[in-house]
């Protein structure tokens, strides 16, 4: 099947666009860091996926958006929610995932899929910031680090302090405290991943833990926020290659799949080659996946492609 | 490219008109009661339920806090009763209806004694204060919550403990003994008689303060109506099971304050009688209450009042049919046959028990998985009620049970009942939508249950 489908996340804090093929391999992607939700940051995202794509805004067959701001995303013929585009772009690249943990700038998400990548439930953070990438951001800006580095930081830590505030705002002044109290930043950072580790395990509660389990997201580029969530749910936790663009994928698929294919067009479990850039997979971990060499990625059978 | 402007959604909801009427007859009700005073009327202040018979009987003005408090909010204007509530020492934690309804007592109180608060502002505090006449005496007939216990009793001593105070005390219907269900066992018997027995006493304590013998008549006659416009509300709520829905929770949200403290009297009959016809007639001609309708669903919580015109449209905006809720189905003399209009007091003790938050768990998923299967429901929206814990509580357990025995989902939202500051619409829009989606990919894939395949 030929063509070219796009995928917009427009999110609270970063842009996400991808382009895919008929068959759902990628050939493009691109994350745009923004102040806000923005229409400009949104259109840098959106060039920048079809450049590296070497197609221009004429030939895409179908846009799909999610996101907060999907409904900004110009030339759209659909919007899905995140916890749906979430759920399939996810499953997409980790075949056989039960629970997505998706912590992105502004919220937090726990999803259980079926065996079709599908939602059978979600629980989201309400008003409060406590265990979004915000919330990391509120950390990293009182410890006086690069938020590349807090999570590196976080993992040198040692000893297990009580970080009773998880509210962003509070926590800031928490941690001010502990660091007037010449206590070592790195278990600073640590105690406060571990609490807002159990602050995500309270959301998974909602909805059942369930493996194997994958993150997503921003903050799932953190190394210490993925290892103190494992510890908190007593499973291992998995990162795809690009956690930060599995809505923007999933909503990439659904692009292809509104473009008037029924569901029994669908091929059963096909491997396609989802990354024909390069894939380091530095931090991948994905089940079935090899994560580096070709790119190869599983792609499961509940997304609808065929061989063009 | 970035000139795509969203236009604004049409609006889709489709309004029983008689609730217009409805609203005429309460803010009659209001403006009556505003001049009671004048009229010469002994005014009671009360909270819980519908004691309105009784003190009708009596020959009473009464004014239901919970219902002036939820007032305000569906029409903006409790701000300035929660600020004097807060500058009382009552915070945005406690219960928004009490909150508002305490910082009206300080208004009238103030208002009576000629006092200024601080931080009201005299025209907020003039009107506010002016319109609700202070109270000669209290009744708490508050079952389910230990606020709504409290709640007169703080009312009591903002009034400088100077006013007679009569409690009501409700047993707690736990539904855990072996022959417990829901209207029947010894719990429920023994529950009854222990609050009709207390009703009986209320009735010597109302001779006391009216200085007259008590109406039993005027009681009996009273309830008839009463329950002749409940039976009337009980089929137009059965109508509403049909394909498209003719009317929604919405439409019977608006219609909650005639049945819960209207006088029992012809005009009230009349109004069910037309609200039951015009469900009919929709039925009848095939118009719907949503355009469009494709879901189906239930929607656990009390209203937050400041929202309905709002909720109602976003709902169908979606092609959404709410059509049942607790705070709907299971409230409001909702059980019609247990009123014996010669004798009422024990029909009305049960009915007062029958409080959406006195049950425990077992009754309270028996109601919701009946009404959700009698509706043909796909799904269930919880209103996580910020300040009311009692209706929220088990709102959990609900939602599991939902999902494991009926094979439907659910979402939860923050809000509250007459405080709009912890509502934030997005966090609804992106749940419901998520919900809508999910049960859209199980009916174009058939894994959703044959019974719920809704008229997509």
């Amino acid at each position: 099947m030929t063509g070219h489908y796009l995928g917009v996340d427009l999110g609270s804090t970063t842009a996400k666009a991808v382009v895919v093929d008929g068959t759902g391999a990628m050939t493009g992607t691109s994350v745009v860091q923004m102040g806000a939700v923005s229409r400009k940051g949104m259109q840098r995202a959106i060039d920048a996926a079809l450049g590296e794509a070497g197609i221009a805004e004429h030939d895409l067959t179908a846009t799909v958006s999610t996101g907060y701001g999907r409904k900004l995303v110009p030339g759209r013929h659909q919007t899905y929610t995140e916890i749906t585009c979430h759920a399939l772009g996810t499953a997409a690249l980790c075949p056989g995932v039960r629970l997505i943990i998706d912590i992105g700038g502004q919220d937090s998400k726990a999803i259980t899929v079926d065996a079709d990548g599908l939602v059978d439930e979600f629980a989201m953070n309400d008003r409060c910031a406590s265990g979004t990438g915000r919330f990391y951001d509120v950390l990293a800006r009182a410890l006086e680090c690069d938020i590349g580095t807090l999570g590196d930081l976080a993992l040198r830590g040692r000893q297990d302090l009580e970080v009773s505030s998880m509210c962003a705002t509070f926590a800031e002044t928490e941690i001010v405290s502990m660091l007037a109290e010449g206590l070592p930043e790195a278990d600073i950072a640590a105690s406060v991943h571990r609490a807002i580790a159990g602050r995500t395990l309270a959301l998974v509660a909602q909805v059942g833990r369930h493996a194997p389990v994958v993150m997503t997201g921003g903050v799932a580029q953190n190394p210490a926020a993925v290892r103190y969530l494992a510890k908190a749910l007593d499973l291992n936790v998995t990162v795809p290659a690009y956690p930060q663009i599995t809505g923007a994928y999933g909503a990439a698929l659904l692009a292809v799949e509104s473009s008037g294919r029924s569901p029994s067009d669908r091929d059963a479990d096909t491997d396609r080659e989802l990354f024909p850039h390069n894939h380091t997979g530095s931090e991948h971990s994905c089940a079935d996946c090899d994560g580096t060499g070709a790119g190869k990625v599983h792609l499961g059978s509940s997304i609808g492609v065929r061989p063009s | 490219m970035l000139d795509t402007v969203e236009k604004p959604a049409e609006d889709k909801s489709n309004r029983l008109g008689i609730t217009r009427v409805g609203g005429q007859l309460i803010s009659d009700y209001w403006e009556d009661l505003f001049t009671a005073r004048e009229q010469g009327k002994q005014i009671v202040w009360y909270n819980g339920g519908a004691l309105n018979p009784m003190f009708q009987a009596a020959g009473l003005a009464w004014c239901h806090g919970e219902a002036f408090a939820a007032r305000l909010a569906a029409q903006r204007l409790e701000g300035p009763a929660q600020l004097a509530g807060a500058e009382y020492g009552y915070n945005a934690e406690l219960c928004s209806y009490s909150r508002t309804h305490l910082g009206c007592s300080v208004l009238t109180l103030q208002g009576t004694e000629g006092d200024q608060t601080g931080v009201v502002g005299a025209h907020d505090q003039e009107v506010l204060a002016a319109k609700l006449p202070a109270p000669d005496f209290f009744v708490n007939n508050y079952a389910g919550c230990s606020t709504g216990q409290q709640w007169d009793g703080i009312s009591y001593r903002v009034f400088g403990k100077k006013l007679p105070i009569f409690n009501i005390s409700h047993p707690f219907l736990w539904g855990n003994k072996p022959d417990a269900g829901y209207l029947t066992g010894e719990e429920w018997e023994d529950a009854s008689k222990f609050v009709a027995e207390q009703l009986r006493t209320l009735i010597g304590f109302l001779e006391q303060q009216t200085g007259r013998p008590f109406d039993y008549d005027a009681l009996s006659e009273s309830m008839t109506y009463i329950k002749r416009a409940a039976e009337l509300r009980r089929e137009g709520l059965d109508l509403c099971k049909a394909k498209p829905a003719p009317a929604t929770f919405w439409d019977w949200i608006a219609s909650v304050a005639p049945i819960n403290f209207l006088p029992g009297d012809q005009a009230l009959v009349d109004y069910f009688a037309a609200v039951r016809d015009e469900i009919q007639h929709r039925i009848d001609n095939g118009i719907s209450a949503v355009k469009d309708e494709r879901y189906r669903l239930y929607f656990d919580g009390i209203m937050n009042w400041n929202k309905l015109g709002f909720l109602s449209r976003k709902f169908a905006e979606y092609g959404v049919a709410v059509l049942a809720g607790r705070y709907i189905q299971n409230a409001f003399w909702q059980e019609p046959q247990l009123i014996d209009t010669t004798d009422p007091i024990l029909g009305m003790a049960q009915h007062y028990l029958l409080c959406p938050t006195n049950h425990g768990a077992k009754t309270l998923e028996y109601l919701t998985l009946r009404d959700c299967e009698e509706y043909d429901l796909d799904g269930l929206v919880f209103h996580s009620t910020r300040t009311c814990r009692a209706f929220t509580g088990p709102q959990r357990l609900l939602a599991k049970s939902a999902r494991d025995k009926l094979g439907i989902p659910s979402i939860f939202f923050e809000g509250d009942v007459a405080d709009a500051s912890f509502y934030k619409d997005g966090l609804l829009e992106g749940r419901l939508v998520a919900m809508l989606e999910a049960i859209d990919v199980r009916r174009r894939r058939g894994s959703l249950p044959a019974e719920f395949t809704g008229i997509a």
